[in-house]
């Protein structure tokens, strides 16, 4: 588009130049600084754009929520999903064969069969 | 641009003569790619003295080895970046309380009537669209050049370059519509 192109011609000769005291104003400025002890800290955060800021923000606070979620439910939980639903409907000689329960020794597990069926 | 590294060494130890030298030395540099964004000559004298004073802070970051003129050119052009940002953000708070003034602030004075809608338009295009069409068409800088400026990606300016030019020739065929 000529019109574009011809603008960005004319804005190629149009610019401004420092004056003759600008290096003494930043000199003066940076001496002001380090006389009223202001150190500016820059590490990753300040690294960063700024308008990126809030975006890693949020996603930090994310993260932060789900290792704290983590934390605090329990990993192996005594029971599945599966077994806690359909718990109510196991008779004890059921959750033998369903849950991953320690099997006792062999006597001990015919006492306990033998025992229920008597029960029933 | 030729450049003492000795300089960089000196600056980073706290040399005053070292720190005036780099800006005697690059201040012209940055008052141009500065003019680029801003038209009135206090806001880019503002901005050049933040740069200096960002640069100095961040000395210490600077490898002497590395190109410093390019490094400068990122500082300069992120701080122009948020500078355009919080310019767009008051802009537009002023387009809702106060018309008339920003009115008055955006008419490109003694201009062919093209070349101000034209500038217009650019001024209404967003900073991330906008930087990387001026350091191309403006600045002559290659795609790679501002990739590495503005810290993305060669392919991320392309789509911007091509989105802004999309959005510029959109504004401007709409306002030819409107002015027939």
């Amino acid at each position: 588009m000529n019109q574009l192109k011809d603008f960005f011609d004319s804005e190629r000769q149009k610019f401004f130049a420092p004056d003759a005291f600008f290096t003494q104003r930043v000199m003066s400025r940076l001496s002001e600084r380090s006389r009223e002890g202001i150190i500016e800290e820059f590490g990753i955060w300040e690294a960063l754009r700024s308008s990126t800021r809030p975006v890693l923000a949020f996603a930090l606070v994310l993260i932060l929520c789900f290792i704290g979620i983590a934390f605090f439910v329990p990993q192996l939980p005594q029971s599945g999903m599966v077994e806690s639903f359909l718990a109510p409907e196991q008779n004890p000689a059921e959750s033998f064969l369903y849950n991953d329960t320690e099997v006792p020794s062999r006597p001990v597990l015919l006492e306990q069969l033998i025992a229920l069926e008597e029960q029933e | 641009m030729e450049f003492d590294r000795e300089l960089i060494v000196r600056a980073q130890g706290g040399d005053r003569s070292a720190h005036e030298a780099i800006v005697n030395q690059f201040s012209a540099m940055v008052f141009r790619l500065i003019s680029r964004f801003f038209r009135m000559r206090e806001d880019v004298e503002d901005i050049a003295q933040d740069v200096f004073l960002k640069v100095f802070a961040r000395i210490d970051q600077v490898h002497p080895d590395e190109n410093f003129p390019g490094w400068l050119a990122r500082v300069t052009v992120n701080t122009c970046y948020d500078e355009l940002r919080k310019t767009r953000r008051r802009k537009e708070a002023m387009e809702t309380y106060g018309p008339e003034l920003v009115a008055e602030q955006t008419v490109a004075p003694r201009e062919p009537d093209s070349l101000g809608k034209a500038r217009l338009a650019l001024q209404r295009l967003d900073p991330k669209l906008r930087i990387p069409l001026v350091l191309k068409e403006v600045e002559d800088m290659s795609v790679e050049e501002i990739a590495k400026t503005m810290g993305l990606t060669q392919t991320n300016v392309k789509v911007r370059l091509f989105r802004a030019r999309k959005k510029l020739q959109t504004m401007l065929g709409g306002t030819e519509g409107h002015s027939q």
